[in-house]
């Protein structure tokens, strides 16, 4: 950098350089304005609401969704389909901390006798630590006390949690598990990804089977989905890392007793990267059995959110939803319909889009619900009886939702 | 400009410098200007990372490195989340210099198109500047030699 001349002007070349970054760095941090100092305090709250939400309809039909309030998991209701919420409902009495943010968020489901079901993720005081947690409440109203679904008590991963009830009655709860990269990291030995577990209730989550191993090597900090088969039995998928980082994804069924069938390749976009993406997928299956599926991966060198149907290990019907920028997005069916739903930055706002088919995915016809200016949570779709509904919380708006007709 | 001027100007900065251990909160027009190219004299990393992302510390290890043995370029922090207690921590924990910036009170879809539209979220992402209008950005876990190629220094210090 300091070359020729005399030593005076070099040493002023030298400096002069070293100002011109000096300056560089401070402008745009004066250029930041009005970016106020942040200090970090203890027990401090997130600059803005996680907005992290769960909805589902009750067997009578009524509308309910599940958010965070500081250390609380809160109950809301909602009998005119989400334009006005009744006063909510504390689902963990004690407070502690609670996930919902991101790919993360309590989940909400409803029993067949109609019995509100909730888990959470509980971060631990270690990085990247949490415990699954789960409460039942027969009357929507009084809680039991929240319990540790697994066993494995050990301040290590266990995050991410999916909650589905199958047609079976199962109760399912999967999660990212770290214990077996614990377990390779303590005999130095490589090991890739995570792992995926899951618990079933056959109760009615009062109370659950000892975990069982699903897949080893699954994507880190992506969504799982759980959806029901045909036959009632819980179908998984989530993002795995194939050899050697390919973060695809996989699908398997469980047994009546938990017990994970063949783990099969879902996705084939081979995205080989060693990073989070951070956007796990969405399954549904319709009653003829076809498994229609939504997931972001990057292929042919960009990123995109795609639709596709998963059959014998190919995909049939692959193609990209939306723009460039659409994410999250969610599926489900009923009956030959089929709904699709993510949001979308256009550079000023996010909106919320939709496709809707009523012939089995066949064909499907676009749709913008609505959009907003502001921070927003990942959107929904959820079912009642036969209708398909769009369900968004944004910080602007709230929780609002949008039938799919 | 004299040097006794230089030295003056220099020390305020480095005043002013003092507590880039604390976070600034980004906008949309801070971040536009951290990715112009022409904001950087030298070269310089704009990494992106995140508390949640396991593979981030990766890099930010490696860019602490090799930004205190090589004087040559710079390395700019953006945590793309909102501060909290204790986001400050991963940093710390590797000593990692430079300018701090978490997300401010915008939206996380429009603080991330202003910070680079091709990217969809992925973590880490790192923005590479050659200090001469170059400007390259790449996802997920990089090498040193990558680094190097990135900011166009070919050779170590």
């Amino acid at each position: 950098m300091v070359s020729g001349a005399t030593p005076r002007s070099a040493i002023r070349r030298a400096m002069m350089a070293v100002l011109g970054a000096f300056v560089i760095a401070n402008a745009s941090a004066a250029d930041a304005q009005p970016a106020q100092h942040m200090h970090g305090t203890a027990g401090a709250k997130p600059a803005r609401p996680e907005l992290g939400t769960s909805a589902a309809f009750a067997p009578d039909g009524v509308l309910y969704a599940v958010t965070k309030d500081g250390q609380h998991v809160l109950l809301h209701r909602s009998a005119d389909d989400g334009r006005n919420w009744e006063a909510p409902v504390v689902v963990n009495a004690e407070p502690e901390q609670i996930s919902a943010d991101g790919e993360n968020r309590p989940k909400l489901a409803f029993d067949a006798d109609g019995a509100a079901l909730v888990s959470w993720t509980r971060p631990l005081a270690k990085r990247f630590t949490g415990e699954i947690r789960f409460a039942r409440a027969d009357d929507r109203r009084h809680f039991t006390a929240p319990v540790t679904v697994h066993r494995d008590r050990r301040e290590i991963t266990h995050r991410f949690e999916s909650l589905a009830v199958t047609g079976a009655g199962k109760v399912v709860l999967a999660w990212i598990d770290k214990r077996d990269l614990e377990l390779a990291q303590a005999a130095n030995r490589d090991y890739r990804g995570a792992a995926i577990y899951a618990a079933i209730s056959d109760d009615g989550g009062r109370s659950f089977r000892a975990e069982q191993k699903i897949a080893d090597h699954s994507c880190e900090c992506c969504r799982i989905a759980i959806t029901g088969d045909t036959d009632g039995l819980p179908l998984l998928m989530w993002r795995h890392v194939f050899e050697p980082n390919e973060r695809d994804h996989a699908v398997v069924k469980l047994g009546a007793d938990g017990a994970p069938g063949k783990v099969a390749r879902a996705t084939v976009d081979r995205w080989r990267i060693d990073a989070c993406p951070h956007h796990g997928p969405s399954l549904a299956v319709a009653p003829d059995g076809t498994r229609h599926a939504v997931w972001f991966n990057e292929k042919d060198g960009e990123g995109r959110v795609f639709y596709g149907r998963l059959k014998d290990g190919r995909v049939d019907g692959q193609r990209a939803l939306g723009g460039e920028r659409a994410a999250h997005a969610d599926i489900a069916t009923a009956g030959r319909h089929v709904a699709i739903v993510w949001k979308e930055f256009d550079g000023e706002r996010t909106l919320l889009r939709a496709e809707m088919s009523v012939d089995g995915g066949a064909t499907f016809s676009a749709r913008a619900l609505t959009a907003t200016g502001g921070v927003s949570d990942q959107p929904r779709v959820i079912r009642r009886g036969d209708a398909l509904f769009a369900f968004w919380r944004t910080e602007n708006e709230g929780m609002r939702g949008y039938w799919l007709e | 400009m004299k040097i006794r001027h230089i030295v003056a100007v220099l020390s305020w900065c480095i005043a002013a410098a003092s507590d880039a251990t604390e976070f600034q909160a980004l906008d949309r027009a801070a971040a536009a200007r951290i990715v112009t190219p022409s904001s950087h004299a030298v070269p310089t990393i704009v990494a992106l990372w995140s508390a949640e992302c396991v593979h981030c510390k990766k890099n930010l290890k490696l860019f602490a490195e090799m930004v205190k043995a090589d004087r040559r370029f710079r390395l700019v922090t953006v945590a793309v989340e909102p501060q909290f207690a204790g986001l400050a921590e991963p940093l710390d924990l590797l000593a990692v210099p430079g300018q701090r910036f978490a997300y401010g009170a915008e939206s996380p879809e429009a603080l991330g198109y202003a910070l680079d539209p091709k990217w969809r979220g992925e973590l880490p992402r790192t923005i590479f500047f050659d200090g001469k209008g170059g400007k390259t950005a790449l996802s997920g876990v990089v090498t040193e030699a990558t680094v190097r190629s990135s900011l166009g220094l070919q050779t170590n210090p």
